[in-house]
């Protein structure tokens, strides 16, 4: 029977109303005929005829030709008298070492033709790894917002002027202060001592407490060392140690080590958290607590382990998981460790306690005298105090932004109004330097010289890896000018470092060029002294922590692990870089739980057209409004807020990534035309008491506003939805079980069979169990690869995989990745080339929807929400270099081929922009370059590449792309290239672990592995053949060079 | 033949890398009368060959001739001291000075206000036993004697002019061809038209040219479009050639702000390329020198034959070099310094690129010089015959294979795509060479057995750069 149904185009037709059937007579409606248009009297009077427009074009066209025959005259100048170590187009790496007041690693700085453009771990001599802080942090040396010479009051001046000013004011009488961050330098320190200014430090982030802590209890007052190499269960209370906590460049490649399967044990890590953090994210179990309740699962986990003191109340969920974390503590014994990230006295004493009950100080932390974090804030608050009395006379502030970082920041600045003589060493016109008087810039620390040392073994180095850009001068040196003894600041360091020294290592020139040649010399220690545990004053701090209770919402500031504590406001890469756990760039915003979200009628769910709602938040009487974003993992009746946003609030200078733009790319001001910083500032809501400062704020009012705001989020999808192909899981003792099972057979990681029209197992009957391995297909002709020549990839494992994003920063300085600004990112035109997709997982699969009577799509739909408390998986993803690439053989014009070294390759110079390869690419790996980034107005103020200064930061063995082609991860060509020619010039097989990409270098738990695999001895390979090797979408048969290694968490079974 | 042998040796240079790049080069001296065992005859003349050409032949020559150091012949009879003080000598002119020895005192006393001090040589005794076994028995100086230099001295070379005007004269050949032709047509009409009268038959009409002229067209229409076939066929390969030459850059030679003649300075005093380009050998540029590079020489040789002092003037500007004191001049002015002052401010000197490559190609000299061997005259032509630099012409590098035996002839024009990739299709691997490609290699024969795939690489018994991927995008484009 003839289909009768109708369809409609619209209900026009459906009506037959008289428009629709005039219409519907013209085949091709005109509104304006032929002869209408050629009598219309004005067509006479234009002046350009179709004739002569056609000329114009034939010229142009032709004028356009012969221009582009022309061959530019391009100069080359060579140098004067060329430095003996710089040959053009060789990289030199310099050994020195990064601190910020944050972040303390060792690093190697890779210069070209004298500038450096990129900064990786010191791996042979250092300790520590480089995050994407650190890495980024290149970028601030080239930001052409920097304070290019002395300023007095705000106009430029010479340094003998500014000298002459503070000579004299040093000189007078009256109290001279110096203010500092925690200065680990021992030559800063004699020059301070020699200077005889006043020394107060300040920390951005405040650890006061747990030095307090540690002076109380153990008698020592120092930031713990925390060595979470030793440990086998870890318990975190609030504690991001994978993230932002205390020295945690150092925390995560340790912790990494203890978490390898195939070693046969692995640490189990509790945390306990309101906001998700990086940490949270990578624990086994993770449990949602308000900030009010940390301290109670501290006592509860006291009492549970020691049997003293009293269990704060919590609820029966909260009640489990501290007896379960307090049962591994008690097996672990020694090996066990709790650190708790809240600044709170009485939280940390309690943690001390259980520490020193499990036995683990000594083994798994230490209060061995770390020299990090001596901020103290009771001498800030002092000061303040003094200055405000008009007492102080002089005041130097160096390295420190107390201005911004204050949370009594207004009495600063009205104390700093009554300092005569204020002076400020920052390198930006910053919050506090715009304030004081007298702006002596500093050198960036990739231009100076300098020594600093972390605690009594090693004594590192900082070397000049550029002639300083501007006029600037170390702070170190400008305290000996002022002081009246100027010295150089190289031959201060030297003498420093001169006999009497404890290390007699560096004292000829021949040690002091090995040890800067090293970046550091070794120093004889002592034995360390286990200090013993005073427990007085536990019962006081468990009964005030048991005490505590919170109000409807209660507040957690964190720090991003992208952003840190605002140090890095202005640079472009670190804001495009997504936060690990929200994938949100370019902003700070309020992370609440969805049941709250749902509960106030707010937005849950942000997509390109759909902005986040915006709440006002007041803390004690001070009110924000930011953007909600809508968080598993949240605990309910909690909300994050990042610090380390809104720098520059007031229009100060500190660089132009710092600052939102329009669409059109110009930046935003505000009704007073000041400009419009990204994020806001949540500093202000930080509480002081007792000289410490208080991140969590139990009574805090949220309101819903009605308006909205847009958030550029670059993942939005937050599960994989069930199909398992893509992350493969599995708990600890699943695999111990299934171990030495082979590759493809082991339960959690099952080879991908497709079922096939011919009776594979013999059986007399073609069914459903006649399936080959995806391997046995081959749609069209295989690229020989294998066991021939190179053939390049790489291994990921998931498992210590934390989601980081050091390898995305990484990857994207390397290869001059654009930064396309929040606009754009927010249209998903980001140009990552790598990415991490973190994935939550789902309370809902098809089998509970089975159960429960769904259908199979309902029960799919439900699977894309996250579960109110997730486990989580950082997934890093970029191009796969598959064998069979479906991009390859779309491309019309034959721009993305396959190497026979395994590599996709990508021809910038020979694409035409179908954007065919990028619909094809079953991983969206592919970027289209939508602009031309390095030229185009609407990224003028962020793109590095538009920016003479910073431009300098782009690797010049990468081109720079341009409008209109696509790009994608070329697994570093440049470096491969590179690596096989110093092996064909050795003469000798290329090494494994010679070549390595810059994610795999970057990565600091070791989670990426990079080499040929067809070096049968190459780390690479053989990981590639570990029974925990995968490839990700593998029953789409694609056949990808790079392999991820099933996640397996320290879980009791099933729980995975 | 002299030239060639002596490019030769430069391939084979592979050791003398460690050569310190500032250094000026210069070895050795003189006088003595007998031949102990050692340093004078242990030495290979092979090895001493490249490395005399790396490091000393800018100053001093095998001959007697006296360049900006003395001339070595003869050396072995004149050194009268001891081995340990010539190697001290070459390794550190300074400190064997202070020996006293008088043969050394007399050197320093000659050379010393005219030359300056030879820079001391990071050459080993080994190096030296070799440079010594070369200097005392040049195998290429005595061919030379014979057949004398085959060098384009300076007085030889023409003086550039840039015009072209044989177009100009075409054309107006042209014009006073025309211009005779139609006065020819006027007098053939007065002629017809008489003898027409004379015959009685009717007269032209008095027709415009261009009238006539298609009459004549129309007359003779058979021929006339022959020739129109012609001229469009003729128009259409001169546009195709025309077109196939827009990103051609061959013979490209611009002017260079100074007036530098590589001929004097590669043929005749033979210095070799890798002295003055010698990142070719380290990195991916082969790269311009360094103004302190030129200075090594010209400290001492300050005068040029043809253009004298203004050239070599402009180098001293750069620097900042008196060459009246012979000394360096800081940044106040001041001289009497024997290096080169960071203070001196100087404006360096502008080149203009030659060779411009794309933004999106990346080209390693280190690769084709080091690794692969090539002869820089594989690309860059005869160079010693030029003055300033210029992109070389391919049939003019064709003609060059008699000459360096091993240079690849190629048919596209150079520096164009399908001149790289019809040399990598062409050039073959040395798989012996180097360990890496042994490495590789290998890999390829032990799974040959059976694979269709890889047979393909094995039909000749050679392995060409294309075949491990040298056809490849991602090998030159990233």
């Amino acid at each position: 029977m003839a289909n009768t149904k109708r369809y409609w185009s619209g209900l026009d037709e459906l009506h037959e109303t008289e428009a629709f059937k005039t219409i519907q007579e013209q085949e091709f409606p005109e509104s304006k005929s032929v002869d209408e248009f050629l009598s219309d009297d004005q067509l006479e009077s234009t002046h350009t005829g179709r004739r002569d427009f056609l000329k114009f074009m034939g010229f142009s066209l032709t004028a356009a030709t012969l221009a582009a025959c022309e061959t530019p005259v391009v100069k080359s100048i060579p140098y004067t008298n060329k430095p003996e170590e710089v040959t053009p187009g060789v990289a030199n790496h310099y050994a020195s070492t990064y601190y910020d007041g944050q972040d303390y690693v060792n690093v190697l700085v890779k210069t070209r033709e004298g500038r450096p453009i990129f900064i990786k771990s010191n791996t042979q001599t250092g300790v520590g790894r480089v995050n994407a802080r650190v890495n980024a942090s290149v970028m601030s040396l080239y930001d052409g917002a920097r304070v290019t010479g002395p300023l007095m009051d705000g106009s430029e001046t010479s340094w003998g002027v500014v000298d002459e000013k503070v000579g004299q004011a040093m000189a007078a009488s009256g109290r001279k202060v110096l203010l500092t961050n925690t200065v680990m330098s021992p030559s800063l320190l004699r020059a301070i001592t020699n200077s005889g200014l006043e020394h107060v430090q300040f920390d951005s982030i405040d650890y006061g407490a747990f030095r307090k802590a540690s002076e109380l209890d153990f008698g020592v007052n120092t930031f713990p060392s925390y060595r979470f190499d030793q440990a086998s269960a870890v318990v975190s209370i609030g504690a991001d140690f994978l993230g932002t906590f205390g020295d945690s460049v150092y925390y995560a490649e340790n912790w990494a080590k203890t978490r390898n399967p195939e070693q046969g044990s692995m640490s189990r890590l509790h945390a306990f958290e309101s906001n998700m953090s990086l940490t949270g994210s990578n624990a086994d179990y993770r449990t949602m607590v308000k900030p009010s309740e940390q301290g109670k699962v501290a006592t509860a986990l006291l009492k549970a382990i020691t049997g003293e003191g009293q269990a704060g109340e919590l609820s029966e969920g909260v009640q489990a998981a501290v007896a379960k974390a307090a049962k591994d503590l008690k097996s672990a014994g020694e090996r066990g460790l709790v650190v708790a990230g809240a600044n709170d006295l009485n939280l940390q004493r309690v943690v001390n306690a259980i520490n020193a009950a499990l036995g683990c100080v000594g083994t798994t932390i230490n209060f061995d005298g770390t020299k990090l974090l001596q901020g103290d804030n009771a001498s800030v608050n002092k000061l303040v105090q003094d200055m405000n009395k008009g007492e102080v006379t002089t005041l130097i502030i160096a390295d420190c932004n107390p201005v911004y970082h204050l949370p009594n920041a207004a009495a600063f600045v009205e104390g700093l109004s009554k300092v005569k003589t204020s002076v400020s060493t920052s390198l930006f016109g910053d919050e506090t330097a715009s304030l004081c008087s007298i702006v002596a810039p500093t050198h960036h620390w990739l231009e100076s010289w300098g020594d600093l040392q972390i605690d009594d073994y090693r004594i590192d180095l900082v070397q000049p890896t550029i002639s300083p850009l501007h006029n600037t001068r170390n702070w170190g040196e400008s305290l000996t000018v002022w002081s009246g003894n100027p010295v150089d600041w190289y031959t201060f360091l030297r003498q420093t470092h001169s006999a009497g020294y404890t290390a007699a290592s560096m004292y000829t020139d021949a040690d002091w060029n090995k040890a800067v040649h090293n970046g550091f010399v070794g120093l004889e220690k002592g034995e360390d002294v286990v200090p013993t545990f005073n427990s007085n004053g536990v019962a006081d701090a468990v009964s005030a922590l048991n005490g505590k209770t919170g109000g409807s919402f209660e507040l957690a500031l964190y720090q991003k692990t992208t952003m840190g504590a605002g140090q890095h406001a202005a640079n472009p890469m670190l804001q495009e870089t997504p936060d690990p756990l929200t994938k949100v760039t370019w902003d700070n915003y309020v992370t609440m739980a969805h049941a709250d979200v749902d509960a106030m009628g707010l937005n849950g769910f942000i997509g390109q057209e759909k902005p986040a709602s915006v709440v006002k938040v007041t803390v004690n009487g001070s009110s924000m409004e930011l953007p909600v974003f809508p968080m598993p993992g949240q605990a309910p009746g909690t909300i994050g807020v990042a610090l380390g946003y809104g720098r520059g609030a007031n229009g100060e200078n500190i660089g132009k990534a710092a600052f939102q733009t329009g669409e059109n790319g110009s930046f935003l001001t505000d009704e007073a035309g000041n400009l419009v910083p990204v994020g806001q500032n949540a500093f202000p809501w930080v509480s002081e008491q007792n000289g410490l400062h208080d991140y969590q704020q139990l009574n805090v009012e949220v309101a819903a506003t009605g308006g909205t705001y847009p958030l550029a989020c670059t993942q939005i999808q937050n599960t994989f939805m069930g199909r398992d192909s893509i992350v493969k899981e599995t708990d600890f003792m699943s695999y111990f079980n299934e171990r030495e099972v082979a590759k493809g057979e082991a339960s959690w990681n099952r080879v991908v069979k497709l079922a096939v029209h011919e009776d594979v197992n013999g059986d007399g009957t073609i069914n459903a169990q006649d399936a080959k391995p995806t391997e046995a297909f081959d749609l069209w002709h295989e690229h020989a690869v294998e066991n021939v020549g190179h053939r390049w990839g790489m291994t990921i494992d998931l498992t210590t995989c934390t989601g980081c994003s050091a390898c995305v920063t990484a990857c994207h300085i390397e290869n001059n990745v654009p930064v396309v600004g929040k606009d754009e990112v927010r249209r998903h035109r980001d140009m990552h080339w790598m990415r991490i997709d973190r994935f939550f997982a789902s309370d809902y699969s098809l089998e509970r929807g089975e159960a429960e009577g769904e259908g199979v799509i309902a029960s799919y739909r439900k699977m894309e929400d996250a579960a109110a408390n997730p486990q989580t998986v950082h997934m890093p993803m970029m191009c796969q270099h598959c064998n069979h690439a479906p991009c390859e053989t779309v491309c019309p014009v034959a721009a993305t081929t396959h190497s026979n070294e395994g590599l996709n390759q990508m021809t910038y110079n020979r694409c035409i922009g179908t954007r065919y390869c990028a619909n094809n690419c079953p991983y969206k790996v592919r970027r289209f370059n939508w602009f031309n980034y390095p030229g185009y107005k609407k990224f003028a103020n962020f793109n590095p590449a538009q920016d003479s200064l910073m431009r300098m930061v782009l690797n010049p063995d990468v081109t720079v792309r341009s409008r209109g082609v696509m790009e994608k991860c070329s697994m570093c060509v440049q470096r491969l290239q590179a690596g096989k020619l110093e092996a064909k010039k050795a003469g000798a097989p290329l090494e494994d672990g010679s070549v390595v990409t810059a994610c795999a270098e970057a990565c600091p738990t070791h989670a990426i592995s990079f080499g040929d695999l067809n070096d049968t001895g190459s780390k690479a390979r053989a990981i590639s053949e570990n029974n925990r090797a995968y490839h990700a979408l593998e029953e789409i048969g694609v056949k990808p060079n790079i392999f991820y290694m099933t996640k397996v968490r320290n879980v009791e079974p099933n729980q995975a | 033949m002299r030239k060639a042998k002596f490019m030769m040796a430069s391939t084979g240079f592979k050791a003398s890398m460690t050569f310190s790049k500032t250094a000026i080069v210069a070895c050795l001296l003189l006088f003595t009368s007998h031949l102990t065992a050692g340093i004078w005859d242990e030495g290979e003349i092979e090895a001493g060959q490249a490395l005399f050409n790396a490091n000393c032949a800018s100053c001093h020559k095998v001959t007697n001739e006296v360049l900006a150091a003395p001339g070595l012949a003869g050396i072995a009879d004149r050194w009268g001291s001891s081995e340990e003080l010539l190697i001290q000598w070459i390794q550190n002119p300074q400190g064997a000075a202070e020996s006293g020895d008088p043969y050394i005192k007399s050197l320093v006393d000659r050379y010393v206000p005219t030359y300056g001090w030879m820079t001391a040589q990071a050459v080993s005794a080994d190096d030296i036993k070799n440079i010594m076994a070369y200097v005392q028995n040049p195998p290429d100086v005595a061919q030379v004697a014979d057949s004398g230099s085959d060098c384009i001295t300076v007085d030889e070379l023409p003086i550039e002019e840039s015009s072209d005007d044989s177009g100009m004269w075409f054309t107006m050949l042209l014009v006073l061809f025309l211009i005779v032709a139609m006065a020819a047509a006027g007098v053939n009409r007065s002629l017809s038209n008489a003898s027409r009268e004379r015959e009685g038959e009717a007269l032209l009409a008095d027709l415009p040219y261009s009238q006539r002229a298609k009459n004549w067209a129309w007359d003779n229409r058979v021929v006339v479009s022959l020739i129109g076939v012609f001229f469009v066929a003729y128009g259409a390969v001169l546009g195709y050639q025309g077109l196939m030459r827009v990103g051609v850059v061959e013979g490209y030679k611009p002017d260079q702000p100074i007036k530098f003649i590589h001929s004097v300075h590669v043929c005749e005093n033979e210095v070799d390329c890798k002295y003055c380009h010698h990142s070719a050998y380290e990195s991916k540029h082969a790269g311009i020198p360094s103004t302190n590079v030129c200075m090594n020489c010209h400290k001492a040789v300050k005068k040029g034959r043809r253009y004298g002092e203004t050239e070599i003037g402009k180098i001293y500007e750069a620097i900042g070099f008196d060459p009246e004191s012979g000394t360096y001049i800081d940044g106040e002015g001041k001289n009497g310094y024997s290096n080169p002052q960071d203070s001196f401010d100087g404006e360096p000197i502008r080149w203009n690129k030659v060779h411009n490559l794309p933004d999106h190609v990346y080209f390693s000299h280190q690769q084709h010089v080091v690794v692969g061997g090539l002869q820089c005259q594989n690309c860059h032509g005869d160079v010693e015959t030029y003055t300033v630099g210029r992109v070389a012409n391919v049939d003019d590098i064709n003609q060059l294979v008699d000459k360096y035996p091993g240079l690849i002839e190629l048919s596209k024009p150079t520096l164009t795509m399908g001149w790289c990739i019809e040399c990598h299709n062409k050039a073959e691997i040395d798989l012996a060479s180097s360990g890496y490609y042994e490495e590789i290699h290998g890999r390829l024969k032990e799974n040959l057995r059976g694979n269709e795939e890889l047979r393909k690489y094995m039909e000749d018994d050679k392995i060409t750069v294309k075949e491990l991927g040298g056809w490849e995008c991602a090998k030159c484009h990233y």
